[in-house]
């Protein structure tokens, strides 16, 4: 807020002082209330538009912090360790430290030593199924059995009522469930549930049901939900005596509370997890910073949304800034005159800067604080919509609107200052008239000759260009290598045309920028390969501004071709008139050049973006079948089950709908890329849980999914992945590979890229190099490893809980996969078939670029609003114009037809340029394999129509009011006001 | 022929009679010079008279139709095919070129593209502009651009032409040329009112009628004026 004072301050000042000025600018913005309200609602929607990404920014991020209060609670850090008794023995390792108070003797007691902790308890898990019983079922198939003594929990952290626990510690038979779980079964207290493992099958009442708090709602996953049922202690090891081979171990945590609150206790964690890493120095255990990595993804999810939305919204934002340039340079006009009356009686230049620039500074004041709490609902909207869609996606965040009072104030200043520096700018520009000429109202001259000063700065801006596009090139920088050819085109324009004349000149340079922002992503793949969304941003800009170059020293071309069609078309109806008026329509915007491009431009600009994310929604939406054959490869449908239970194989592929199958173990594993950190293995400052999955050779028998590279050598993906099966240092990972936060991936990993793959149960890690990369998809993230290589990093963890199934001929995958659900219900099988993975994946990214649309159109209405703001203008411009027209015989109606010629000429070549640009750069984008090679590309005609005519139909609607009002001007009236 | 026409101007509460009864009638073919002092209702006579506002009371008959009884549209037309108008301030379109502007009445009125085309330029050629028939307004002097307005005051032959101040915002040499142009016009049979503040041309036209207060105070008829 200071800088909104700061900068203030010499309006302030002036406003004080200066009481000339201050009576020019405060009764020019009274003088005409609608067209100050257009200026307000165009400005305003930028800072809504900014506001409104910072707001989903905050969102995202408080509601995943929240899970630090349901999710953890005390726990800051979490120790793993494999086997329902290891805790003990972890604590056993930590025993030797000495106690800094006196703790109830627990088997950690001794960790309570180290300095910054204030509490410890251990803890056993089980991923099972859980199941209500009696005929009509409800099922929990990825439940977390959990075993903790409740009077220690209680204790632990000092702060009982945050850690969610009441009541004593569950006696044999009895569960406390917690209140996901409770809602998930339909179940209350009383109820009898059956928890499945090992493959047995046991019953217990439902003692309470606990708040999803601290220990309570302890869940390490992603999600906001925590699906447990808390049981006796030794439960779990009794269960698990009579466990198959097969099946994986219960893991041990001791969870560890730093000293401080929830927040505040993080801060602690690189000091403490060193000491008790030196602690369990040669224990099969490693150590979680289970809050510290939750609200670091918080802080990513938050900053990647922010960005995102801040990213797509930045076009409707220029559109704004555009428009403040377009009402100013237009109120300039308009008060020439005055303008020049003042100046010849003694205003000052600085001084008319100052009038221009104070009126200007009350529009951004009042449209950026309008535009901020307008922000805050804009924020909400996309909350609300946002919600819907992650609560059905498969990590099912809770979404809760959230409003930092930063962000609030981030919005208004950065509308504010957008706003002011537009308008101040602008008036410098404006303020520079020949007093005569504006006295008697003529037209600038034509200055023929090139000034030095344009010289030199086109001198500049080429050579910065030419600098920016070499290095980006060479240095893989996209966004150097985008905007650098249109700024050295922009340098060249002044510096050429010397020797070339202009209208060649600028047609031929926006023609080459035109072609490089559509091809580049073919001509130089290698700087453009997964682009960020920054790069889509500056890739429209440039192609936007390049097209309206192209456009605008060309439109008598085009306005000569649709005069001519009108007078066939006016020639053979008879209908001179209609003729009059498309040539009239025709003449203002094509004669009014700065004003129409600026139009055009706006318009452009958020069209481009509308119907990019149309064509990228149609087209990856029309790739179901190409998908779930990339994902698939030669299976059907995808089994995931309970490691503490697994689906049996055999069992499996003696169904009858089965062709065949493939087992696959997924473990959650922790991974810290090799330079990434700069770490590698040595320090885990960088390790990320992450899921691997090992394969075997019947993963590649029955058809593995496709990969996107693997090194040449190899003569077929079969042949790559058996090279990942021989090799244990290999891996295969695909482009989201590790990646937080939503959007597209954003730097995906090269072929021989290192990294280290870490059990965190046992803490044993092993090294390994990317031996080819997957083609991305809407199943479960891949990273995949040969089976034995698992084994050797994971141990007991790894077994068979993952399968792909074969169908046969004839038989519907989904229904199979519904028929596996319920037969193997205890296993906690979670089947699918890939198909519906994938549409069901595609349907959640086709609900959120409909939310970005959404958020988009705000832009629309800055683009309609600036449209209706010129054609309010314009009718009070013409006023004696069209006084004499309708003195000449000009009817009501051609009166109005004009102006709506006029808006519609606009509008649609604006809406076309856009929608064109968008179909070019995203056919050439998704055909250049920058997403996956083989991509079909295809028009969404229908969509794209309804774009059109939607900001077609409401262009016309804004420009209807003022084209009546023009129509209604009375002849004599309006020619004896002008004269 | 106008018969007590009167027009008020209302602005909030207050009204202020700009004409007041006033009587009048011209034959085709006259050339009426309308003078008076600076608001006394000179251009509200010449806008009322030609249909271009409206009347509080009286009647004004063109060729024995009431122009303020027909329909707005009808009205238009009517002028569109039957006036050509010329303004003090010139008025012309600034996106249209001498020609374009030149043939604006006559596409108005129905005539073929080609045709007001081909009058539109011979016009033009006729008032001295033929080497200027591709500029815009804002390329031309003043003077040129008066004699645009006089080209499209007259390309489509109209029965009369309603000059108001047609040379007050020119040099005195030009506005001589405008003025014999218009008398050489006038002369070929054009009916032409003029309204002026210059006392040389009404001394020179045949009629002057004199409005003081929205009241004709005199109507001269002199044998001697210079009529071409």
């Amino acid at each position: 807020m200071t800088v909104v004072l700061v900068l203030s301050l010499p309006f302030l000042v002036v406003l004080a002082r200066r009481p000339v000025l201050r009576r020019l600018a405060v009764r020019n913005a009274r003088r005409r209330p609608r067209e100050a309200a257009l200026v307000l609602l165009g400005s305003l929607l930028g800072t809504a538009i900014i506001t409104g990404s910072f707001i989903v920014g905050d969102t995202l991020e408080a509601s995943i912090r929240r899970s630090a209060f349901t999710q953890l609670g005390p726990v800051d850090e979490v120790i793993q360790a494999s086997g329902a008794d290891a805790a003990t023995k972890v604590a056993a390792s930590l025993a030797d430290l000495p106690p800094k108070r006196p703790t109830a003797p627990t088997p950690a007691a001794g960790i309570a030593g180290i300095a910054g902790i204030d509490g410890v308890v251990p803890m056993v898990r089980l991923d099972a199924a859980v199941a209500t019983t009696g005929a009509r079922r409800r099922a929990e198939p990825q439940a977390q059995v959990l075993e903790v003594h409740f009077d220690d929990a209680r204790r632990f952290g000092g702060d009982p009522a945050a850690t969610g626990m009441e009541g004593p510690t569950p006696a044999t038979d009895a569960a406390a469930l917690g209140k996901d779980l409770a809602r998930t079964l339909g179940v209350d207290e009383g109820a009898t549930i059956e928890i499945f493992a090992y493959g047995n099958r046991r019953s217990f009442t439902v003692d309470r049901v606990l708040p999803r708090l601290g220990v309570a709602g302890f869940h390490l996953g992603q999600g906001s939900e925590s699906p447990n049922v808390f049981v006796a202690l030794g439960t779990l090891a009794a269960l698990a005596a009579g466990a198959p081979p097969e099946a994986a171990p219960p893991t041990s945590l001791v969870l560890v509370s730093n000293a401080g609150g929830v927040i505040a206790g993080a801060e602690g964690t690189a000091r403490v997890k060193g000491q008790l890493e030196s602690a369990l120095a040669g224990t099969p255990a490693a150590v979680r910073p289970a809050k510290q990595d939750l609200l670091r993804d918080a802080d990513t999810a938050g900053k990647d949304f922010t960005q995102l939305f801040g990213s797509i919204g930045f076009f409707s934002v220029l559109a704004g800034i555009l428009l403040l340039v377009n009402i100013f340079v237009m109120l300039a006009e308009e008060r020439k005159t005055e303008l020049g009356m003042l100046r010849a009686v003694g205003l000052r230049r600085a001084d008319a800067v100052g009038a221009f620039s104070l009126e200007g500074w009350l529009y951004a004041l009042v449209s950026s604080a309008i535009g901020t709490i307008a922000g805050l609902g804009v924020g909400r909207v996309i909350v609300a919509v946002a919600a819907g869609i992650f609560a059905g996606d498969g990590i099912s965040l809770e979404l809760r609107y959230a409003a930092s009072l930063g962000s609030v104030q981030t919005g208004f200043v950065i509308g504010f200052v957008i706003s002011l520096v537009t308008v101040v700018l602008t008036s410098v520009r404006v303020a520079r008239l020949n007093v005569i000429r504006a006295i008697r109202d003529l037209p600038e001259p034509t200055v023929h000759r090139q000034r030095l000063v344009s010289l030199v700065l086109g001198a500049l801006v080429m050579v910065a260009g030419a600098g920016l596009t070499v290095s980006g090139v060479s240095g893989n920088e996209p966004h150097a290598a985008l905007a650098g050819p249109a700024l050295a085109g922009l340098g060249l324009v002044p510096l050429a045309g010397r020797l070339v004349p202009r209208r060649p000149l600028v047609t031929t340079v926006s023609a080459v920028v035109l072609a490089w922002g559509v091809l580049c992503f073919d001509l130089a793949a290698g700087v453009f390969g997964n682009p960020e969304v920054t790069v889509f941003v500056v890739d429209g800009v440039v192609l936007v501004a390049a097209a309206v170059a192209l456009v605008t020293p060309n439109q008598d071309v085009l306005g000569r071709g649709l005069r001519n069609l009108g007078r066939r078309l006016g020639g053979r109806s008879g209908k001179g008139e209609d003729n009059l008026s498309l040539r009239l329509g025709l003449a203002y915007p094509l004669a009014r050049r700065f004003r129409t491009g600026m139009i055009l431009t706006m318009y452009a600009l958020v069209v481009f973006t509308l119907a990019s994310i149309t064509l990228f929604s149609h087209v990856f939406a029309g790739q179901v079948d190409d998908f779930t054959a990339d994902v698939a490869g030669g299976a059907d449908v995808r089994v995931l089950s309970n490691p503490a239970n697994p689906v049996p194989p055999e069992a499996v592929r003696a169904l009858p709908g089965v062709r065949d199958l493939a087992a696959l173990a997924t473990v959650e594993a922790e991974f810290d890329l090799i330079g990434a950190s700069g770490a590698g293995g040595a320090a885990d400052e960088g390790f990320e849980p992450w899921p691997v999955a090992g394969f075997g050779e019947d993963y590649v028998e029955l058809g593995a999914p496709a990969l996107d590279k693997y090194p040449p050598r190899y003569k077929s993906e079969a042949e790559a992945y058996r090279a990942v099966l021989a090799d244990p240092s290999l891996i295969i990972v695909d482009d989201f590979f590790l990646q937080d936060g939503g959007g597209p991936p954003e730097a995906a990993l090269a072929l021989g890229s290192e990294m280290v793959l870490r059990d965190p149960r046992s803490g044993r890690s092993q090294r390994l190099r990317v031996g080819a990369l997957a083609e991305s998809g809407f199943d479960a993230p891949i990273a995949l490893v040969s089976i034995e290589s698992l084994r050797a990093v994971a141990g007991d963890q790894v077994v068979a809980n993952h399968l792909r199934v074969a169908t046969r001929p004839g038989v519907d995958p989904q229904e199979l996969a519904e028929s596996l659900d319920g037969r193997f219900l205890a296993n906690g099988a979670d089947a699918v078939s890939f198909k519906k993975a994938v549409s069901d994946g595609l349907e959640s990214q086709n609900q959120f670029f409909r939310l970005m649309q959404g958020y988009l159109a705000l832009g629309l209405v800055v683009g309609i609003a600036g449209l209706g703001v010129v054609m309010v203008r314009a009718v009070r411009e013409r006023r004696r114009q069209i006084g004499v027209l309708r003195a000449l015989g000009f009817g009501t109606s051609s009166v109005r037809r004009a102006f709506l010629v006029e808006s519609a000429f606009v509008a649609l070549e604006g809406i076309l340029i856009g929608v064109l640009l968008a179909v070019l750069s995203t056919w050439r984008l998704l055909t250049s394999g920058s997403f996956g090679e083989g991509l079909e590309f295809t028009i969404p005609w229908l969509q794209l129509g309804l774009l059109v005519l939607l900001a077609f139909g409401a262009s016309l609607l804004a420009t209807l009011a003022p084209a009546q009002q023009a129509s209604r001007i009375r002849p004599a009236v309006a020619l004896r006001l002008a004269d | 022929m106008a018969t007590g026409v009167e027009k008020t101007y209302r602005t909030g509460a207050d009204a202020v009679g700009a004409l007041r009864g006033i009587d009048l009638s011209v034959s085709a073919g006259e050339l009426v010079a309308v003078m008076g002092p600076s608001g006394s209702g000179k251009t509200t006579l010449l806008n009322c008279l030609a249909g271009l506002d409206d009347i509080d009371a009286g009647t004004v008959l063109l060729d024995g139709e009431s122009i303020h009884e027909m329909s707005d549209a009808r009205r238009t037309r009517h002028r569109a095919e039957t006036m050509g108008f010329i303004f003090q301030a010139f008025n012309l379109i600034p996106v249209f070129t001498a020609t374009e502007n030149a043939e604006l009445p006559l596409l108005l009125a129905g005539r073929p593209a080609k045709e007001a085309r081909a009058a539109a330029r011979d016009t033009l050629e006729r008032v001295g502009l033929g080497h200027r028939l591709d500029h815009r307004p804002t390329e031309l002097s003043g003077g040129e651009q008066q004699r645009v307005a006089v080209a499209r005051a007259l390309a489509g032959r109209p029965l009369l032409v309603w000059a108001d101040e047609p040379t007050g915002n020119l040099d005195s040499e030009t506005a001589a040329a405008v003025m014999s142009l218009l008398r050489e016009l006038h002369a070929e049979g054009l009916t032409l009112i003029l309204v002026t503040h210059d006392e040389g041309i009404g001394a020179a036209a045949p009629r002057r009628i004199v409005v003081r207060d929205g009241q004709v105070v005199a109507d001269e008829r002199r044998a001697g004026a210079v009529s071409s």
